[in-house]
């Protein structure tokens, strides 16, 4: 946290409030009524009448869906009071379509209740890290179930701020932290028990940095023991409905929860997959549901970005990274995965994504820093733009020419809905011509003559982003990156390590063979793998056809029906030409290390396995760095293995060049969709180039060349 | 280095004769299609030889393997699109190299960036704008309309490099020329430019063989089939599927990289180091 910048800091969680609020009361407006929303409406109306009537004993008596503790239903009560009195709505079982005509007054009431609750977490997000907050304030399943009438808002801002309250207690030992961590944690249970799974988080969380001598953990128990009892104490104060029969009614409460997953029929019914709640995290869009509420949805992408900011929020507040890990574990072991159960862990996935995006901004600072103190530090050279410019014009020219026009007009095209209809005009400027008058207006034009390009602005992202985030490519695309310059570094590595000692038979010849799949050009090497693995015409998948499924290769048999065997298939061609570069790159860092190092751990006696993992590898790893981010650039780029893969039966799988290419393909059927989508295609291409630019910061980073790059 | 004991060494050669095997499998498929003379479409049995060996396939691909157009034309369109890419590309990002590894000027560190970031964008990320704008100069379809699409694929990564073998040239040689009276120009010419030969040649090299095996993007461009290339070529037979025999494909796909391998294991090493951009061990 920068404590020097008050002001800017106060000023983003401003920004990011604002944002939050705008956000959810729209969709407070304009969400329909979902299921559960007249049931809380009614439970909050039973309140709101014993509020009125001012005989407190009622608290007692009611909860309506008594499965779910009162807090968030008593509250919501509590705003029915600013709005006339309603007949009580019926009472209708739960998997009763939701009533669609719930009283406006009320509605709205209820509803500002949540909006209200989801800009404080906003907000309190933004304290922390306000990339998180952003990341927060726009998470569109989390203003969903925020803004109607359920019961994520409460809990969800009170599981945060009990663990913030902790970690503020973590770092300057005041108990008044502990003392509202313990009562946060309370209501938050009387809210929804589901949340109190961050109890666990920050009981866990406290015990790894405990140190393990007995005073510490004394001193431990003697804490977080009373922290326990405050939040039970809090809890069932917070919970009249108990206080009549606390242990009979509480069973039965969470009991109720138990049979429900195990036996209700809308459980059944749903049927959805144990890894559902991954699903609703990293691929779904709730715009789906709602396309008039939620225009573009970023939820994929935050959950993406979030696998990046892990490392650095465990670093800096591991809590936050156990709430993730013991909340995602236990959605996935629960048997209702109902969406709304990931309210739960939206927090802490928004901070994890704001940490990302704080970690690359900060190494781009680290890198500008030692950029400057590099130029400082070093001996001028020949500076002189006069004499450089002979040199310069010219090239600049035809780079300028070849290179950057190119990617402007790119630019200019992802801003408009150029397409095949309008190709013509298109051809004839009308590319700079929409472009030019959208800007001059500042508003996108109305598309009337779909033969003319029109000026649409960088709201055409909006739905590239949203599709290739939430069908899965991006995140299958640095999936694929990762597992398949992953594979190639073990085997290069495995066989630069083989050929390592000099006495190796053969050793020449082997290294010479191996390089062999490097030489050849990836598109040939693609159809000559295509040629063996192809179902029906292959050569290895007919003799799989003939020996029948016994040998080791049967899932060549029927790949291109499954997305798993097909992604196999894949890699193992990429494997092949991939591992030679590897291999070259690792013996070239293994020759660097000197005989002596070898020399000295074999004479302390360490294992083969002991000088590898604890010496070679810290030595070589370093060296394979620059290696492995090209080649994860070449992998994140890989086109022709597709194109030609699409050809030979792969259905499933793409990356964002072959897409781009085969929507912009005027003469192609496109993959499937209409072909010659030049604007979306350039929209593509430019998000691509966004992408690389994180590449291209990393390799700055490692790379000895880099260092060239950046500051020679 | 200890010497390895019978049982290890034993070990080590199963290892790599695994390794072999997996770097064999689509070779070896690829000779079988190839010299299969008995083939007449797709195959449809597993054989591990040639039900007929015969050099039909290859004797038929080296003369006409596509449509009616003869191997000698695509060869010319190959080696003229592949030769003039290398050249242009060397020829017109020279100068930036120079200026970029010689000289300070302002908006220099910017610059480097977009240099290397263009290096490493995808081709296709360059073919979606200039199909549109090759095809409004009216040029989209001849094979100069693809030499100036690989030479943009290719430029940026060239200069990349030829800065690089710039760079590595001392400064004090070109300073000596310069007090023996010597202009800049004369200077480059004579002293930097035949330094830097080698390492320039290997980039020029890689561009080269980028447009020599480049297939997708050029079928954007090209429409009629006497301006296609030997990699397009291949692509065509292919999406043509059961038109003709494969044995030709794997004809062509071996005529077309055995040149390439032979090339890769002289120029091995320098290679390498290039298409890690420079970032590789020495």
């Amino acid at each position: 946290m920068n404590k020097t910048l008050p002001f800017f800091r106060l000023l983003a969680i401003l920004l990011v409030a604002a944002l939050a609020w705008n956000l959810r009361s729209y969709a407070a407006l304009h969400l329909p009524v979902d299921y559960d929303e007249d049931d809380y409406l009614r439970a909050a109306q039973e309140y709101a009448a014993v509020f009125r009537s001012g005989d407190f004993g009622g608290l007692t008596e009611y909860n309506y869906r008594p499965e779910h503790p009162p807090l968030a239903k008593m509250l919501y009560g509590l705003n029915l009071l600013t709005v006339p009195e309603f007949a009580l709505l019926p009472d209708r079982s739960t998997n009763a379509e939701p009533d669609k005509f719930l009283p406006y007054p009320q509605k709205r009431a209820a509803r500002a209740v949540g909006v209200v609750l989801g800009t404080l977490t906003a907000a309190l997000l933004a304290l922390l890290n306000p990339a998180g907050g952003f990341f927060l304030a726009i998470h569109a399943l989390t203003i969903k179930y925020t803004s109607q009438i359920m019961l994520e808002g409460l809990p969800a801002l009170t599981s945060l701020a009990a663990v913030f309250t902790y970690t503020r207690f973590k770092h300057d030992d005041r108990p008044g932290w502990l003392i509202a961590s313990g009562a946060l944690l309370g209501l938050t249970a009387a809210s929804k028990y589901l949340y109190a799974l961050i109890g666990i988080a920050i009981l866990l969380d406290w015990l790894i940095a405990t140190p393990k001598d007995r005073a510490s953990l004394a001193r431990f128990l003697r804490l977080a023991l009373p922290w326990g009892i405050l939040a039970l104490v809090v809890f069932f104060a917070a919970d009249p409905y108990l206080w009549p029969a606390p242990l009979e009614r509480l069973k039965s409460s969470i009991l109720y929860h138990a049979g429900y997953a195990t036996s209700s029929v809308d459980v059944q019914q749903a049927d959805l997959p144990v890894y559902q709640p991954l699903v609703w995290i990293f691929l779904f869009s709730v715009g789906q549901w709602h396309p008039d509420v939620f225009s573009y949805v970023m939820d994929p992408l935050i959950a993406l970005i979030a696998c990046f900011g892990l490392p650095r929020l465990w670093k800096r507040e591991p809590v936050y990274v156990l709430w993730l890990a013991i909340g995602l574990a236990f959605l996935l072991a629960w048997p209702t995965k109902w969406p709304q159960y990931v309210v739960t862990l939206t927090a802490p996935l928004s901070l994890a994504a704001g940490e990302a995006v704080w970690a690359f901004g900060a190494s781009l600072l680290a890198d500008w820093k030692t950029a400057r103190a590099e130029k400082l530090n070093r001996p001028p050279e020949r500076s002189s733009l006069r004499l450089a410019l002979p040199w310069l014009i010219p090239g600049a020219l035809f780079f300028a020419i070849l290179t950057l026009y190119p990617l402007l007009y790119q630019f200019a095209m992802s801003l408009t809905d150029f397409n095949l209809r309008s190709i013509l005009d298109g051809m004839r400027g009308g590319v700079w011509r929409a472009v030019s008058a959208g800007l001059l207006s500042g508003q996108a034009a109305s598309p009337a003559d779909d033969r003319l390009v029109h000026y649409i602005g960088a709201a055409s992202y909006m739905p590239i982003l949203d599709y290739i985030t939430t069908s899965g490519l991006l995140g299958f695309n640095l999936l694929w990156t990762g597992l398949s310059v992953g594979l190639q570094a073990a085997l290069g590595i495995g066989a630069s390590l083989l050929l390592w000692n000099q006495r190796v038979a053969m050793r020449r010849g082997w290294q010479a063979f191996f390089v062999l799949p490097w030489a050849i050009p990836e598109t040939i090497g693609a159809i000559m793998w295509f040629n063996v693995l192809s179902s029906g015409t292959g050569w290895l998948a007919l003799a799989a056809q003939k020996y029948g499924p016994g040998i080791p290769f049967s899932f060549l048999l029927g790949w291109e029906s499954n997305p798993g065997a097909t992604l196999l298939i894949l890699l193992i061609i990429s494997l092949w030409y991939g591992f030679p570069i590897m291999m070259l790159a690792a013996s070239a860092g293994l020759k660097l290390i000197p005989a002596e190092v070898s020399d000295a751990a074999a004479m302390d006696g360490a294992s083969n396995w002991q000088s590898f993992r604890y010496i070679y590898w810290p030595l070589l790893f370093p060296l394979l760095i620059p290696a492995i981010i090209i080649r994860g650039i070449f992998a994140f780029n890989q086109f022709y293995l597709f194109q030609i893969s699409h050809m030979f039966g792969n259905y499933s799988l793409t990356t964002l060049a072959t897409l781009s290419y085969n929507l912009f393909n005027p003469s192609s059927g496109g993959f499937g969709r209409s072909a010659g989508q030049f604007a979306i295609s350039a929209g593509l291409n430019i998000l691509t180039m966004i992408i690389l630019m994180v590449f291209v910061a990393l390799f700055n980073r490692w790379s000895k060349a880099g260092a060239g790059v950046t500051y020679a | 280095m200890r010497k390895p004991t019978l049982l290890q060494q034993f070990l080590t050669q199963i290892l790599l004769a695994l390794i072999g095997l997996f770097v064999l499998i689509p070779i070896w498929s690829t000779l079988r299609l190839a010299f299969d003379g008995a083939l007449l479409s797709r195959p449809t049995e597993f054989r591990a030889f040639p039900k007929e060996f015969s050099l039909q396939p290859l004797l038929q691909v080296l003369d006409r393997p596509y449509q009616s157009v003869e191997f000698t034309v695509l060869l010319k369109n190959s080696l003229l699109v592949s030769f003039s890419t290398a050249l242009m590309a060397m020829l017109l990002g020279a100068s930036l190299a120079y200026a970029f590894a010689r000289f300070r000027f302002p908006g220099r560190q910017p610059g480097l960036f977009i240099l290397l970031l263009t290096a490493v964008l995808p081709a296709v990320a360059f073919a979606t704008p200039l199909y549109i704008v090759l095809s409004a100069l009216g040029i989209r379809t001849t094979l100069l309309a693809l030499i100036l699409v690989y030479a943009t694929f290719a430029m940026p990564f060239c200069i990349w490099n030829m800065r690089a073998a710039f760079q590595s040239i001392p400064l004090e040689v070109e300073e000596a020329a310069h007090l023996d009276g010597a202009s800049d120009l004369t200077t480059f010419t004579h002293i930097t430019l035949p330094l830097a030969l080698p390492s320039i040649a290997v980039a020029a090299l890689i561009a080269f063989l980028m447009a020599y095996s480049e297939f997708a993007i050029g079928w954007l461009f090209v429409e009629r089939a006497d301006t296609v290339t030997l990699a397009m070529a291949i692509y065509a037979i292919v999406q043509s599927g059961y038109a003709q025999p494969w044995s030709q494909l794997g004809s062509l796909a071996l005529i077309m990289s055995a040149p390439v391998v032979v090339i890769f294991l002289i120029f091995q090493r320098t290679l390498f180091d290039k298409l890690l951009f420079g970032a590789g061990g020495d």
